[in-house]
């Protein structure tokens, strides 16, 4: 995605999630089968139903649980890119932001 | 002259077609160089009917000196331990198994199955398969835990799924050359030479497990395919990244996770739906660390490491 459409794209996330969109950050997939029905779920969306990916994924826009998670730290987050890619998902995201499909 | 003689019980002839791929040294050098008479070969004997039957009774009865007796395949003991699901010159191969392995000077397993039993003794084991001395994990098999040869040696494990052939020929090689003293077993009997490194050893994608960059597809060139697709390297032993397959690739090398077929597990999670090629998370944490690894620790150093990982990683540098 070029820097411009990915920096609009992150805009467009940030505004969204700090409007209070609300979104499922429970519950979180205890093992690779919750974690596959989820991704399952994220699947029947269209590619451009971002809100859908934020709801569905369980996105805040702040680190999470008593552990304080955040993309920083999980497996799919391109520290560089500022990128998830986990191809459900595919999204431009903030170090500091979280998701229910978070691992590492 | 070492006679060799490689007979298979509950097999798929995989690690026989892998010997056949054999390079360093290859099968025919066995012959030619190192001195070994192929007795008989599923694939490659000459003898058919009787003629097969006799020489087993020979080797048995000592007439035919069995210097090694090579086994490919599970030792199948259904129906009802009788073993009668699979036999072979006229009685169960199981008796076969236990009276030549009773009668060679060394026995050698090739492959999962004859080693640990591998994917046909994966529960429920309706063939009521083994290994030649483990069950998976479990001392014992078709020969019993303290059966030793002739020399004086357990039965030689050279697992795989298929075992990568110049395993198969190096180890064949040391044992008909007079080398067998050198060969230091491991726990589960396979030559330490070969089963105390990790197939992650040598991977071409270390530095992409060093940053924690995952693979997400298969086939991905740049990340690692532990962290997601469920690859066992960092867990499994073997020298798959050292002695390479086809001798320029590895499953590793090709976007392939490793699926940890030189431990006496697999296949893993009796291949319960959803356990293949996705690595098992407990809350988001991998549930099978890299060997010796703490959870604590690799928690922290995921955290160190994603915030260390310069910007090459996340990119494909192996470009043509």
């Amino acid at each position: 995605m070029p820097g411009e459409e990915q920096d609009k794209l992150l805009i467009e996330i940030t505004d969204l999630l700090a409007s209070g969109l609300k979104t499922r950050t429970e519950p979180f997939p205890e093992d690779a089968r919750q974690f596959a029905e989820i991704l399952d779920e994220l699947r029947q969306l269209a590619t451009d139903d971002l809100e859908g990916k934020l709801v569905v994924g369980g996105f805040t826009d702040h680190p999470y649980g008593e552990d304080q998670q955040r993309c920083l730290e999980c497996m799919y987050y391109l520290v560089h890119r500022k990128w998830c890619d986990l191809p459900e998902l595919s999204l431009p995201v903030e170090p500091e932001w979280w998701c229910r499909l978070w691992r590492i | 002259m070492a006679n060799l003689l490689w007979l298979q019980g509950g097999a798929c002839s995989g690690n026989t077609m892998s010997f056949l791929n054999a390079e360093e040294p290859s099968a025919c050098d066995l012959v030619t160089d190192f001195g070994i008479n192929v007795l008989w070969h599923p694939s490659l004997g000459l003898e058919l009917g009787e003629g097969v039957h006799k020489l087993l009774r020979d080797c048995v009865s000592g007439e035919i000196p069995l210097d090694i007796f090579v086994f490919e395949g599970t030792v199948v003991n259904a129906p009802n331990g009788t073993g009668n699901w699979n036999r072979f010159a006229g009685r169960p191969m199981k008796d076969w198994v236990r009276e030549l392995s009773e009668a060679a000077q060394f026995v050698v397993a090739i492959g999962d199955c004859a080693t640990w039993g591998g994917i046909p003794a994966t529960a429920p084991n309706p063939s009521e398969s083994s290994g030649m001395q483990f069950l998976k994990r479990d001392r014992g098999g078709a020969l019993g835990a303290g059966f030793v040869s002739k020399a004086g040696l357990p039965a030689i494990n050279i697992p795989g799924c298929p075992a990568h052939p110049d395993w198969v020929t190096q180890i064949l090689v040391a044992v008909a050359t007079g080398r067998a003293g050198d060969l230091k077993l491991d726990e589960f009997q396979r030559p330490a030479t070969f089963f105390t490194s990790f197939t992650q050893t040598g991977c071409t994608r270390n530095m992409h497990f060093a940053y924690k960059v995952s693979a997400t597809e298969f086939g991905q060139r740049k990340g690692c395919l532990f962290y997601d697709l469920g690859c066992r390297g960092p867990m499994t032993h073997s020298p798959c990244n050292r002695i390479l397959w086809n001798r320029q690739s590895s499953k590793t090398r090709a976007g392939m996770p490793c699926l940890g077929c030189t431990e006496p597990e697999f296949p893993f999670f009796d291949l319960m739906p959803g356990t293949v090629f996705k690595t098992q998370t407990m809350m988001g944490v991998p549930k099978d660390m890299p060997t010796g690894v703490a959870k604590t620790g690799y928690i922290k150093l995921t955290a160190a490491a994603k915030a260390a990982a310069p910007a090459w990683a996340e990119q494909d540098i192996f470009v043509v």
